[in-house]
């Protein structure tokens, strides 16, 4: 068993965007913080009350909010933010479709916009638009309507889809 | 914002967490932390120390054995939706948003008891049994009486939540319906519905409601309308009818208490209309 004192660092140790990361936090930090502190201020903080998503960030492959997640808890796990998506200086195909249908305008929603649908796309690679909108009712957007990103997202779909090999489409 | 300060425990079994959270009462178990983090966040709390739970396997399971199934405490909404349960299932697709269904789990939900919770209604539908673990073993409780009131579950000091176990209902049609006022958010009402029938003829019928009292009830006399009868609109409009006279709730930001109870009444017909037709 570990026990930490209130004002003991804790070392924690993890991934972020495939680089090993090793910073020493509070008990109380939460990963929201910690993160835009090492540089990812792709991570943004909105609501700060786990309601309007625009601090998702992909923990082991899954989708989570991360002002709601303490940075001792993602000890040993691997973190994907936006700044992780584009590949080779090529974004990823859900941010290339977010820039083609226009999904955003004032932006601030879009990076947890993004990657919830990154996650949402690979749980699910040919969502309904009721299961689009489902799947993206933990992230606000106040400017859009939405309209847009559900657009985005289902051409991001068609185009991940297309991506596969023939034998592994769905 | 920022929760208070904190020391942090990372045990390695149940039983170190079990005594370091007897010795030392004003610290709170951590499973998912989407009740716990916000709580601390707003102040309302102020623990010595959180006990990680999360690295606890033997708490983080999913079982299906001699017609019942065992549910690990450590169980996520999203693992819940995914195991293909019966009523459980659909009540957790209802779970706040995917996000938060990726972390919180059911140990925590009912380890917390906020009154308006979607699991409840289907737990005390289902004659659930909670496994409860402490420092001097192990017990169980029939979740009705672990629910003693809001906010307050049956867990002495050091005691943690261990599983659930639910019978795995063959042959049953379910169906759970939450009202909600935005996507997201607690329901305003949540009506679980178990039925049997056989040949037309209910068998079996369970109605339990969540958010319209302290804790969940069962609607039992709105069952006994049902059994051995062959429902018809009529039937199930008397049976939601009674349904209504079970809930007691309060005004607040998401309705007033009496279009609560009115709810109450339409949100049973769905679930009935639906577990009928399934």
């Amino acid at each position: 068993m570990k026990v930490y004192e209130k004002d003991q660092k804790v070392k924690v140790t993890f991934k972020v965007n495939g680089k090993e990361m090793e910073t020493e936090v509070e008990p109380r930090r939460l990963l929201v913080h910690v993160l835009r502190d090492l540089g990812f201020t792709g991570v943004h903080i909105g609501c700060d009350t786990s309601n309007c998503g625009a601090c998702t960030v992909l923990l082991n492959g899954k989708s989570v909010k991360s002002c709601t997640l303490l940075a001792v808890e993602a000890d040993n796990s691997e973190i994907t933010t936006i700044e992780g998506l584009a590949k080779d200086g090529k974004l990823h195909p859900v941010q290339e479709a977010f820039w083609d249908k226009h999904a955003l305008q004032c932006g601030y929603c879009t990076p947890g916009m993004i990657m919830q649908s990154v996650w949402l796309l690979k749980e699910n690679p040919n969502p309904t638009e009721e299961e689009i909108r489902e799947g993206i009712s933990g992230n606000l957007c106040r400017c859009t309507g939405y309209q847009n990103i559900v657009e985005a997202i289902k051409t991001a779909a068609e185009k991940l889809r297309l991506d596969q090999p023939l034998y592994q489409r769905q | 914002m920022y929760p208070p300060k904190f020391g942090y425990v990372i045990p390695d079994s149940i039983d170190e967490a079990n005594e370091f959270l007897e010795k030392h009462e004003d610290a709170k178990a951590l499973a998912g932390g989407h009740s716990l983090i916000p709580m601390l966040k707003l102040r309302i709390l102020r623990p010595s120390y959180l006990v990680e739970l999360k690295g606890l396997k033997d708490l983080h399971f999913i079982k299906r054995e001699d017609g019942k199934i065992r549910i690990g405490a450590l169980t996520t909404h999203y693992e819940i939706v995914k195991a293909n349960l019966p009523l459980l299932s659909e009540a957790g697709a209802t779970v706040a948003d995917p996000q938060v269904r990726n972390m919180g789990t059911i140990g925590g939900v009912i380890s917390h008891l906020d009154p308006a919770a979607d699991y409840p209604a289907s737990l005390i539908a289902m004659d659930a049994v909670v496994r409860i673990k402490g420092t001097r073993g192990e017990r169980e409780e029939p979740f009705r009486d672990f629910a003693k009131d809001m906010f307050s579950p049956d867990l002495n000091p050091g005691e943690l939540v261990k599983e659930v176990v639910i019978p795995d209902f063959k042959g049953y049609s379910f169906a759970y319906k939450k009202l909600e006022r935005r996507a997201g958010d607690y329901a305003i009402v949540g009506v679980a519905v178990l039925l049997k029938k056989e040949a037309g003829i209910v068998k079996d019928v369970r109605i339990g409601l969540t958010a319209v009292n302290n804790k969940a009830v069962r609607a039992t006399e709105a069952e006994k309308i049902l059994l051995d009868r062959s429902p018809d609109e009529k039937l199930i409009e008397e049976a939601a009818d009674k349904a209504m006279s079970y809930a007691n709730p309060t005004s607040d930001i998401r309705g007033s208490a009496e279009y609560k109870k009115k709810m109450t009444k339409v949100m049973t017909k769905r679930a009935l209309q639906d577990a009928l037709k399934r």
